[in-house]
C-alpha cells in the first residue's frame, strides 16, 4: 500500500459561517442521510476495521529505516580500484533516491498549502513555493539531465563542468 | 414473419384458384398476379394447381402452431463457439485452482499477522536484516528465501574483484609480451634455428658461382 499522506496537513480551517435559525419546521434532510449514512456503512466497517486490528494487536512487530555507514566518495577512490567505485556507485544511487524523495516531500507540503489555502495560495504559499523552486533547481543541477545511464561517473564529471564555468564565470565577473 | 407465410399461403392458394379458373379466361390469368409476388405465387400456384385439382373451396391453412410467447423457433445457424468457451473454461479452471488459495493465504496473512509497524531503532539493537521490511510475506521471503544483502553485496564485490584481478593480469601480460618481442632479452619468443654447422654452404664459396 502506499504512504498516506498526512491528513492533518490538508484539512481546512473551520468557516466561520454563523448558525443561521430555523424558519421552518421540516427536518433538515441532511441529518437523515447522516444517520442512514452512520448505521449502514460507517458502524459496520468501523467494527469490522477494528475487529481486525484487535487480530492483529495481538503480534505486534516493527521494521525500520535502514542506516548505511558513509563510504568514500567516487572522488576519493583511487583509479583501477573497482571495488571503490562500486561501493561509491551504490551510496550515489541511494543519495539519489534520498534526494528524489525530498523533491516529492516538497512538493506534497505545496499541494498541502494550496489545498488548505484555497483563494489565498498565492500569498499563504509563497514560502512553499520558493522552498521548491530552490530544491527543483538544485535537484536539477545535480542529477538533471544525466539521462536513465547516469551514474556516480557522470554526475561527477557534469560537478566539474559546473565548477569550470563558476570559476570562468567568476574570471570574467572579476575582469 | 408468421403473417408473412399466411399472406403468401392465401396468396397461393387464390392464384391457384385463380389459374384454375384461368383455363375458361386466359388473360384474367397473367392479370391475377399480385405484383411482388410474381415468382412466389407461380411456384406456390403450380404446387397449388398440382393439389387442387377440381376446384374445392381452398381453406387458409397455418399447419405450424405459433406459441404466443417467443414466436417461432428458428434454427440460427452461427460459427460455433464450442472451442472458444471450453478454452475460457479451462483457463478458469485452472486459474482459480491456485488462485483461490493463494488469495486466501494472502487475506489470512493480511487480516491476522498484519504489517509492520514504523518504529526509531532502539538504542544498542542492531536490526536483522529481514526487519527492514513492512509485509510479513516480504519478510519471511528475505529471511528464509533470499541472502542477507551484506552477504550479496559482498559477492558481488568478490566478482568485481576477481575480474578486475584478471583484467589486470591480462593487460600485464601483454605487456610483457610487447617488451619481451621488443627486446628480445627474455624467455619469450625465441624460435629454433638450424645448426649453423648443418648450413652448406658451396654454392657461396667460390666467386664465379
Amino acid at each position: 500500500m502506499p504512504e498516506d499522506r498526512d491528513w492533518e496537513a490538508y484539512k481546512v480551517p473551520p468557516t466561520r459561517t454563523p448558525v443561521s435559525e430555523r424558519t421552518t419546521s421540516v427536518p433538515n434532510p441532511i441529518v437523515f442521510i447522516q444517520t442512514v449514512f452512520n448505521y449502514v456503512i460507517d458502524a459496520p466497517v468501523t467494527f469490522v476495521r477494528e475487529w481486525i486490528e484487535r487480530q492483529q494487536a495481538k503480534n505486534k512487530f516493527y521494521y525500520y529505516h535502514q542506516k548505511f555507514r558513509r563510504v568514500p566518495d567516487l572522488s576519493e577512490c583511487l583509479e583501477g580500484d573497482y571495488l571503490c567505485f562500486f561501493e561509491a556507485e551504490a551510496q550515489w544511487r541511494r543519495d539519489r533516491m534520498v534526494d528524489q524523495e525530498i523533491v516529492e516531500i516538497v512538493r506534497e507540503r505545496l499541494g498541502a498549502c494550496k489545498q488548505r489555502e484555497g483563494p489565498n495560495q498565492f500569498q499563504n504559499c509563497a514560502k512553499e513555493m520558493e522552498l521548491l523552486a530552490q530544491v527543483t533547481k538544485a535537484y536539477q543541477d545535480r542529477y538533471g539531465d544525466l539521462g536513465v545511464h547516469g551514474n556516480a561517473r557522470t554526475c561527477l564529471m557534469k560537478q566539474k563542468h559546473r565548477m569550470m564555468e563558476e570559476r570562468k564565470a567568476q574570471a570574467n565577473a572579476s575582469q | 414473419m408468421a403473417a408473412m407465410s399466411l399472406l403468401l399461403r392465401a396468396a397461393a392458394a387464390w392464384g391457384a384458384r385463380r389459374a384454375a379458373s384461368g383455363a375458361r379466361l386466359p388473360w384474367l390469368a397473367g392479370a391475377a398476379r399480385l405484383p411482388g409476388t410474381a415468382g412466389r405465387a407461380s411456384a406456390a400456384g403450380m404446387r397449388g394447381a398440382g393439389r387442387k385439382k377440381h376446384n374445392t373451396l381452398v381453406q387458409f391453412s397455418a399447419p405450424v402452431r405459433h406459441s404466443s410467447g417467443h414466436g417461432k423457433r428458428m434454427f440460427i445457424i452461427k460459427a460455433t463457439s464450442f472451442y472458444d468457451t471450453r478454452f475460457l473454461n479451462l483457463l478458469r479452471f485452472y486459474v482459480l485452482l491456485t488462485g483461490i488459495p493463494v488469495a486466501l493465504f494472502i487475506t489470512y496473512v493480511n487480516i491476522f499477522i498484519g504489517e509492520a509497524e514504523l518504529a526509531e531503532i532502539p538504542e544498542g539493537y542492531i536490526p536483522e536484516y529481514w526487519e527492514y521490511y513492512k509485509h510479513p510475506i516480504s519478510r519471511w521471503i528475505a529471511r528464509y528465501l533470499l541472502d542477507p544483502p551484506e552477504k550479496n553485496y559482498e559477492k558481488e564485490m568478490a566478482l568485481l574483484d576477481v575480474e578486475a584481478k584478471k583484467t589486470e593480469l591480462r593487460l600485464m601480460e601483454l605487456e610483457a609480451r610487447r617488451l619481451m618481442r621488443h627486446r628480445g632479452d627474455g624467455p619469450w619468443y625465441h624460435y629454433e634455428t638450424p645448426d649453423k654447422n648443418l648450413v652448406d654452404n658451396s654454392m657461396k664459396s667460390t666467386p664465379d658461382n
